[in-house]
Formats: structure tokens, sequence, C-alpha cells
């Protein structure tokens, strides 16, 4: 069962690589490398801050930290995942922007690996494409499809946008905030889900593609 | 890089510090746990005219600790609508008391010593969440750790069977 999600993981991968082969300008060495590293980096940070929350010490319980499972922090995550990237490619903004694309194709991929993990349902639904759980007679909606599609569209519109200094990558994401938020009412949970941390990307977002661009562009050198 | 490592083990003491303290092993005044059989238990199932949603778990399963809380707010927040039920197994007493006094867990669970309720529902491994109907019918089975989304989605199909 816990191998599902590496199946799911796999997807993510594996879409995130093709993402790259699309929308390739402007990208680092290894681009399929550096984002395989930062999101393994990131479920690290991710895994152990969820740990902490559950009161699980890392240090006396380090076979726990591989449990991701067990829970993961999404924003944590996002947000270590991006560092690593950022260190991996020597802190050059200009790569987050040629990156955000095929960033926002592998999420669409992961949220797809629904499929692999039997996960994709959520609350009740009647639309002609709903379907039921095995044994189940409630159709549900494919709310993880839903995320995987929204992915899918943010990519392309995310790459047709202009390449002034972080304007892709802060689009990329407040409609990654935004894709999650919208399909949230669709997924039952009993904590309520990363409510805050979708909202406090679509803003942060919004405002790193609005205001910071203009800031710091003249200081950020460009790539060789 | 000495201030990489410095920060490193920053981290690690601060790490060290941080984490919970289990209890001792063995120091819990809790009564012992009811043993129960496949057959006991599914007897007592029967008897239940609300879903039930039954979880089994051991004080050494590492997982079982990760889903612990989230359980905690499932019965807090369905503990009205639907039974909750630990059964725990290949443990002993004490710490599996210790692992009670650890994490609440507070609903009813049973001990069984040699995985006869897992077996007799064909769960694999530690955890497993069997998810019943009322009066025992077993409507489903996660083998692993709950997250959020499937313990809701499955507790969702429970409270639509009793309405």
């Amino acid at each position: 069962m816990e191998f599902t999600l590496l199946w799911a993981a796999l997807t993510g991968v594996v879409f995130a690589w093709i993402g790259t082969k699309i929308w390739s300008e402007g990208l680092p060495d290894h681009p399929a490398d550096r984002m395989i590293g930062a999101a393994a980096g990131g479920l690290l940070i991710g895994r152990l801050t969820e740990m902490f929350l559950q009161g699980i010490n890392p240090i006396t319980n380090p076979l726990d930290i591989l449990i991701v499972r067990g829970g993961v922090h999404t924003g944590m995550a996002s947000l270590g995942a991006v560092t690593a990237y950022l260190w991996s490619a020597k802190w050059n903004l200009r790569y987050l922007d040629a990156t955000a694309p095929a960033a926002l194709f592998g999420l669409a991929g992961w949220h797809a690996g629904c499929v692999w993990r039997g996960a994709c349902l959520g609350t009740e639904s009647a639309h002609p494409w709903a379907w039921a759980q095995d044994g189940s007679a409630i159709t549900r909606h494919p709310v993880e499809l839903y995320a995987a599609l929204g992915f899918v569209i943010a990519a392309f519109v995310v790459a047709k946008l202009s390449s002034a200094l972080l304007v892709r990558t802060g689009t990329a994401l407040a409609l990654a905030g935004l894709i999650r938020l919208a399909t949230e009412p669709m997924r039952p949970s009993i904590t309520g889900g990363p409510v805050g941390w979708y909202m406090g990307a679509i803003v942060v977002g919004l405002v790193i593609a609005a205001v910071g661009a203009r800031l710091i562009e003249q200081r950020i050198p460009q790539p060789t | 890089m000495m201030r990489l490592r410095s920060l490193f083990l920053a981290l690690a003491v601060t790490l060290a510090a941080c984490g919970g303290a289990a209890a001792d092993t063995g120091t819990s005044a809790r009564p012992d746990l009811p043993e129960t059989s496949a057959d006991e238990f599914e007897a007592h199932l029967a008897t239940i005219d609300r879903p039930a949603v039954v979880n089994v778990w051991a004080s050494w399963c590492l997982p079982c600790r990760a889903e612990a809380p989230l359980l905690n707010t499932a019965f807090d927040e369905y503990g009205g609508q639907i039974e909750f039920i630990g059964v725990d197994v290949t443990d002993n007493q004490a710490d599996a008391k210790d692992f009670l006094d650890e994490f609440g867990l507070d609903f009813d669970h049973f001990f069984d010593r040699d995985r006869e309720v897992p077996n007799f529902y064909a769960g694999i491994g530690t955890p497993i969440t069997f998810f019943f109907g009322p009066g025992g019918e077993l409507i489903s089975t996660h083998n692993g750790v709950l997250d959020d989304r499937t313990l809701a989605l499955n507790i969702d199909e429970l409270l639509s069977l009793d309405q």
C-alpha cells in the first residue's frame, strides 16, 4: 500500500521530465535531476515539520522520517523544495522562471498519480463523470484529476507569460495555490486541509509576480 | 563549511531537546486491555448498532504513532455517530498502556496477542483500519497508515450508510 505513493511520485517525476522537454528554454543543466533533488529535499523538510507537529522526535524515531504516509506538511515541503532547487541552481532566480511550467506539469503528474493510489475521489457528486469506490453506490468527484487538469492548463498558461524576472515563478505559485484552494472543498477532510497555505501561496505569488520582480530585476545576473 | 557544520550541530541539539518524552515503560496506571479472540470480537461488533472504525495498532509500530493524532481528531469529531475501537496486536500490556497514555486515543481498546482479529478480516500488516457498517458488516479495509483524506472519505461512506 505504501508503494502506491511511490508510483504517484514516479508519475510526478515523469511528468516533470516531460515538462523539461516541452519547455527547455533557459533551464539549468540536468534540470530533471535538480527537480527530483529539490522534491526530495522538500519532502524531507515537510516530513520533519509534520513530525514536530505530531510530537514525534525524529532523532529518537529516525525510521519514522521514511514513513511519508504518516504526513508531510505541504507548505513547508513546498518552501523546502523551492529553496533546495534555488540552492542547486546557485540562487539564480531566472532558473525558477524557466522551471515553473515543468514544475506545474510535475504537480499535474503527482495529482494524476492518485489513480495508482486509489485516492482520486472526493465529495459526493451526481455528475456523469463521477465514480464510486469499490463496493459503494455513492459516486464522487474525481477531485485529484480535476487538480491534475488544472495544473496542466496552468503549465501552458505560465509558459506563455512574459519572461520578465519572477513573473512566471510568481504566477505559477499563485496558480498552484488557486488550484489547490479551488479543489479543496471537494476533498473530504477531518482537519480542514492546509487552506491558509494555499491562500498564502496565492497572495505571495501575486506579489512576487507584480512587485518583487520589478524591485530586484536589476540586481540579478543573467545565466551564462 | 564550519558554519554549516555548526548549523547542523545546533539543529541536532534542538531536535533532541524538542522531542516529546515518551512515557517510561510499564508505569501506566490504566487497567489491562481486555483480551479478545476473533470470534469474540465479531460477536462484539454484531451488538453495535452504528458504524464502527476499528484501528489495529501496536506500541512498537512507528506508523501507528503517526496516525494516532488523526484518530484522536476523528474521534473528537465523529465519536458521537461512529464507534471507534482499537485492537492492539502482537504486543504486551505494559507497552500498550504506555502507548495509550502517550497518545490518548480515548476509546475502547482490545488486546489481541496473536493477531486473530486482523487475520480474520484479512488485513495485512500494521496498522490497519477496518470500516464496519452497523451490526459488524465489513465495508472497507485500509492497510497501512491512515491519512486525513482516506479516513474522512471512509467515515463519509459510513455515515451515508447510516442514513
